[in-house]
């Protein structure tokens, strides 16, 4: 049995791991094509990615993008979490109802939407647009564990704070947001590898300027290449990098 | 730094649920008063409304004369001291103290100063770099203490604030409370459903049930001579005895004053000896609790009553003896209304 649940576990990892593995070997894969048999190791993919205007056009736009959607999902997320743990008003459960159901919709049919909407009101698609779409799906994932965060002892916190004569903007900033400040950086975290990674929408809502999805998408269509590989190597490095420094600030803190 | 507080006839209302009926009561400049009653009685509704938590649905509340029925808490001159103590985790107990002061725009020096101050009151002053995580309950309760006095309120809501702690350090800190109350002379307001607590701290208390207010006066007044029966059962054990006329009763013709209702009289206010007799009873059980002997009686022509009296220590009751009772202090009530009960 014991030996059994081992190959199971490598089984499982395997079956988890095994595409990201052949996706960053080949993308030294000394040869035209990312496929075997491996022929050796070079960085000539990388160099070539990287000396790639548009390609690092395309990282830098899904930077901004990222950086901007997510702080602004974070600020009305917060905002609406505070809001609504603060008082009870009539239909607060369809208002927290309300924020969270886009959760539940896919992304192609909130690219639909918003695509039709912006060309009702004459925004042409753009990074501006591509950033609107993330702040719609990433407002109720920041919403959602904003909200959880704040229970009795966070409310009465607030409510001691605005005993001790505290304006509304000074029990947000100078209790709330530190006193929330693992589960502020968790959403925003969280915020922003969604909105790095997020393809549909933004592959519907961009013309010229693009996001590195999309410009890794564009480059596929003409191919496989171990450059490709190299982008997405680069990719799931940033992916990595920002779940280790979650990992050793807030949860570390947490679990203490 | 104190003021006295008028409540004229407050209603609260919470959807259709009344939480208060006309409640009138006025607090005097530096009274320590207690709201006492059981879980749901509308005590901390009632403090909530002085603190401006709740806009009461009827009423008006009075703070040192002035109309503060639809002042917020953060203009009124009142602060409170919460249940779970409420202190900011991310700050130090000095940035915590002198949060209240940092509001009003106190320089940071001044505040600083005034925030050691306070911590030095509730004897903190030593732990003032320290995070609230990692103080005892005792010492969380001391600094929400420092904190809610450092703005100099007028008067001080106390919100079941020693719920938390163990029997020892409740009383403990009860002397304390009491102490500083004296010290700082500010009015305090003190909710809590421990009657012990509140004849230990009280100038006043304000025993309430269903959002009514059933008794106001002193610990002694409200223990001795309860005007309700429910304020007398809840002040304590009582036995209960159902009089008619002119002391007529089960255990047989009573030197009581005259009075239809019930007899009451405290355990302690039966023994071998006193102002009236109670008649022949036998003693059915007795146990020793250091201070006194409780022991049950039946009294000899009513087998189906229980009299619960405290004997001194000195009295060694046999079981099954019959020995007669006397009773001291006699209080008679009219008898319970539904409600009451």
């Amino acid at each position: 049995m014991r030996y059994l649940s081992w190959v199971y576990l490598l089984a499982l990892f395997t079956f988890i791991l095994l595409p990201v593995v052949t996706l960053v070997v080949f993308s030294f894969q000394d040869g035209r094509l990312p496929v075997p048999p491996f022929k050796g190791v070079t960085f000539e993919w990388y160099a070539k990615v990287l000396s790639d205007r548009a390609m690092m056009e395309a990282l830098l736009n899904s930077l901004i993008v990222a950086l901007m959607s997510s702080l602004c999902a974070l600020t009305l997320g917060f905002l609406a979490a505070s809001g609504l743990a603060r008082v009870i008003l009539p239909g607060s459960a369809l208002m927290r109802g309300a924020l969270i159901a886009p959760m539940t919709v896919s992304y192609l049919i909130i690219a639909l939407g918003l695509l039709q909407m912006f060309n009702q009101i004459g925004l042409r698609p753009s990074l501006l647009a591509t950033g609107i779409g993330h702040v719609v799906i990433n407002l109720p994932l920041c919403f959602a564990i904003i909200y959880a965060a704040i229970g009795e002892h966070q409310k009465s916190a607030l409510k001691a704070a605005r005993d001790l004569g505290a304006r509304e903007w000074q029990v947000l900033w100078l209790v709330a947001a530190p006193m929330l400040m693992p589960s502020l950086a968790a959403a925003f975290f969280l915020a922003f590898t969604f909105s790095w990674d997020e393809f549909i929408i933004a592959f519907l809502l961009t013309r010229f300027d693009v996001t590195l999805p999309v410009e890794i998408w564009s480059m596929l269509r003409s191919g496989l290449s171990p450059e490709t590989n190299a982008v997405g190597s680069l990719v799931f490095l940033v992916s990595i990098a920002i779940v280790v420094v979650l990992e050793l600030t807030l949860f570390r803190k947490g679990s203490k | 730094m104190t003021a006295d507080v008028h409540i004229n006839a407050v209603e609260h209302r919470f959807n259709s649920f009344t939480a208060l009926h006309r409640v009138d009561l006025e607090i005097a400049a530096g009274e320590f008063i207690v709201l006492l009653g059981p879980s749901g009685c509308g005590k901390t509704t009632l403090l909530s409304i002085i603190g401006g938590f709740y806009t009461p649905s009827e009423g008006q509340v009075l703070i040192g004369g002035k109309d503060m029925t639809h002042v917020g808490p953060k203009d009124r001159p009142t602060t409170t001291m919460f249940q779970d103590y409420a202190l900011f985790p991310h700050m130090t107990l000095r940035d915590n103290v002198a949060f209240g002061l940092r509001m009003c725009g106190m320089s940071k020096a001044a505040r600083s100063e005034k925030a050691m101050e306070m911590l030095d009151m509730v004897g903190l002053a030593e732990k003032a770099g320290r995070k609230p995580h990692e103080l005892s309950g005792g010492q969380r309760q001391r600094v929400a203490l420092a904190r809610a006095l450092a703005v100099e309120p007028d008067v001080l809501l106390l919100d079941e604030p020693l719920g938390a702690l163990d029997l020892k350090l409740r009383r403990q800190m009860q002397d304390e409370l009491k102490a500083i109350q004296r010290r700082v002379g500010t009015t305090f307001v003190h909710v809590t459903h421990d009657q012990e607590e509140a004849m230990a701290i009280a100038d006043r208390i304000v025993v309430m049930n269903h959002g009514r207010i059933e008794h106001c006066g002193t610990p002694e007044e409200v223990y001795l001579t309860p005007k309700t029966l429910f304020s007398a059962n809840f002040m304590g054990e009582m036995n209960r005895i159902p009089v008619s006329g002119a002391g007529a009763s089960p255990l047989g013709p009573l030197d009581v004053p005259a009075g239809e209702g019930l007899l009451c009289l405290r355990p302690e206010n039966i023994g071998l000896e006193g102002q009236f007799s109670l008649g022949a009873a036998r003693l059915t059980e007795a146990s020793f609790f250091g201070a006194h002997h409780r022991c049950h009686f039946t009294p000899v022509n009513a087998p189906d009553l229980t009299l619960v009296a405290h004997l001194p220590q000195g009295a060694h009751p046999q079981i099954g003896a019959e020995v007669e009772l006397f009773g001291r202090n006699p209080v008679i009530l009219p008898h319970a209304t539904p409600e009451a009960a």
